[in-house]
């Protein structure tokens, strides 16, 4: 059984950032990268973006590291292995080949997989998810035949893929569960604001709905829904969320909720064991409860803290993450921790009339987290508010008031 | 690192592609800032902030290390950020 100093369980960019601040912090330790995924860093957030998924940039831009970068670094990439068990008493990790490695230091930096669709019929031809780039690329095959789209759920993948299906020339239905797009994320307001813009680029909108079955034999060629319509169609994309598979790291006795749990300094109760990117569920000091974000910048920031505490720092992880979506002519920005929990407040601004509209969500005296509709330009400010943890209790009308400008709350 | 052989001469963001994700921002807040579009662009000397292309000189921090915009750019999720040598060949493409 071969032992590595560092064993890092997925090569996303949060695995990838911690190899490399590792190598940096220690010239020397064994490091290895084991990897579900057959491929080397690439962007996952590219995928969806007109760029790549059009094919207007060349393929090979999808690669952020070169293949002989591991190497250079004396890091050892295991591709298309995956780890199915952690030993509850020893620190080893098997593999789904049946190998075996040993740790002194462990990195679960596993991501998340997008949620399997339950319904009848799921597992047809034509059914496709976004997460992967092997996922993308059999989506990226389907579109150049295809002609009806339909995509389920009203979230992040649908949002960005609805624009992409109507640029690759199909027409697309979009099915919601809920009342608007994009609850209970985005207030009614703002869903509205995005459907409008979906309606405007002929995006069909079915609210309140759901998928009784998925018609056609071996191929998809439509959707039944529970109220008896049909809508034919020969392409499906299933965004219907994401979820962590961490059971075999629970069953190595490391707490998981809702994700793998981590205190600040991102390690979990399990001493020698660290969590980092979309797969944590980590201690927010600003923020001051646990949480989990899934955006490119704090899966790297968090991998970047994470392997600089494996090698032997003590720093704590803090960030205000933010990132922003297009699509339309549609531009959504998240900061923070964007969602209405119980207990929370919220302050509405904007002017839903000229399509611009956001909700600020409030955590005892201040703003924890915001979603901003064409209202990116303020997401600067709401981001220092957040992380200077601004008193607003008695600022909540001017906070209501589309003119005010955000940024005077950090004058003193 | 291979790619730090050549010096930096030029720099450029392409904003069609940049998505505020703003990775380029932590790694080197001296030379990116997000303007109001939230798209990187690098700051310059007399205050002046724009995509560029801006010669390395014109930057306000025009002292910053070719690894730190190495990393800066190696740090953008969509490869946004250009970066060119003194023959105007693209060290990171
Ligand atoms: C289509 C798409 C578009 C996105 N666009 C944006 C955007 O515009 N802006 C933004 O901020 N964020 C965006 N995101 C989110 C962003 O990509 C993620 O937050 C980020 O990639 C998370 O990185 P990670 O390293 O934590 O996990 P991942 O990138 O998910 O990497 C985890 C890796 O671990 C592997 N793995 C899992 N389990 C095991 C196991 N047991 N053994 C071995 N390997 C395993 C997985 O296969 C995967 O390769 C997007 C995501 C998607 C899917
Ligand atoms: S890292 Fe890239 S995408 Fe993000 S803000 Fe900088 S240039 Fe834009």
């Amino acid at each position: 059984m071969r032992t590595y100093r560092y064993l890092v369980i997925g090569g996303g960019i949060a695995g990838t950032t911690a190899a490399e601040s590792i190598r940096q912090a220690d010239p020397d330790g064994s490091i290895a990268i084991v990897s579900e995924e057959p491929h080397r860093l690439y962007s996952r957030v590219m995928l969806s973006k007109p760029g790549f998924f059009l094919g207007q940039i060349p393929f090979e831009r999808i690669w952020l590291r070169k293949e002989a970068w591991y190497a250079e670094k004396k890091i050892d990439f295991i591709g298309g292995r995956t780890a199915v068990r952690l030993d509850p008493k020893e620190d080893k990790v098997l593999l789904d080949d049946g190998s075996t490695l040993g740790f002194e230091k462990l990195l679960v930096a596993t991501g998340t997989c997008a949620r399997k669709w339950g319904v009848p019929g799921a597992q047809k031809s034509g059914v496709h998810y976004l997460r992967t780039l092997d996922d993308v690329k059999g989506v990226m095959q389907a579109v150049k035949s295809a002609k009806h789209a339909v995509v389920i759920g009203g979230g992040f993948i649908s949002f960005e893929m609805c624009e992409m299906f109507r640029l690759a020339g199909l027409d697309v239905t979009v099915i919601l569960r809920e009342k608007y797009f994009w609850e209970p994320l985005l207030d009614e307001e703002s869903g509205r604001i995005v459907e409008k813009a979906f309606e405007a680029h002929s995006v069909k909108v079915v609210r309140s709905a759901e998928v009784a079955e998925v018609l056609g034999d071996k191929d998809v060629a439509g959707v039944l829904l529970k109220d008896g319509s049909q809508i034919p169609c020969d392409i499906i994309l299933a965004g219907i969320g994401i979820f962590c598979a961490s059971d075999w790291v629970q069953q190595g006795g490391v707490e998981i909720s809702r994700g793998v749990l981590a205190n600040e300094f991102l390690e979990t109760n399990r001493p020698g064991i660290w969590a980092a990117g979309d797969a944590a569920e980590y201690f927010d000091i600003i923020l001051g409860e646990r949480t989990m974000t899934a955006t490119w910048l704090n899966a790297q920031m968090q991998g970047k803290v994470a392997g600089l505490n494996m090698a032997g720092k003590k720093q704590p992880f803090r960030l205000v993450s933010a990132m922003s979506a297009q699509a339309f002519g549609i531009d959504v920005s998240f900061v923070g921790d964007a969602m209405p929990r119980p207990g929370r407040g919220t302050v509405l601004r904007g002017e839903p009339e000229k399509g611009s509209h956001a909700r600020l969500v409030l955590k005892e005296e201040g703003i924890v987290g915001a979603v901003l509709v064409n209202r990116g330009s303020e997401a600067g400010a709401v981001a220092k508010v957040i992380e200077k943890n601004v008193d607003v209790s008695a600022r909540l009308a001017e906070l209501a008031d589309s003119g005010f400008d955000l940024t005077s709350l950090l004058k003193p | 690192m291979s790619e730090g052989e050549k010096k930096i001469k030029k720099i450029s963001v392409d904003r069609n592609l940049c998505i505020s994700a703003g990775p380029c921002v932590f790694a080197a807040d001296s030379v990116f800032v997000l303007d109001a579009e939230r798209k990187a662009v690098l700051k310059q000397k007399g205050g002046k902030a724009d995509s560029g292309p801006v010669e390395k000189e014109a930057l306000e921090d025009s002292a910053v290390s070719d690894d730190v915009l190495i990393a800066a750019a190696q740090s953008c999720p969509v490869r946004a950020i250009l970066l060119y040598d003194e023959d105007g060949a693209q060290i990171n493409a």
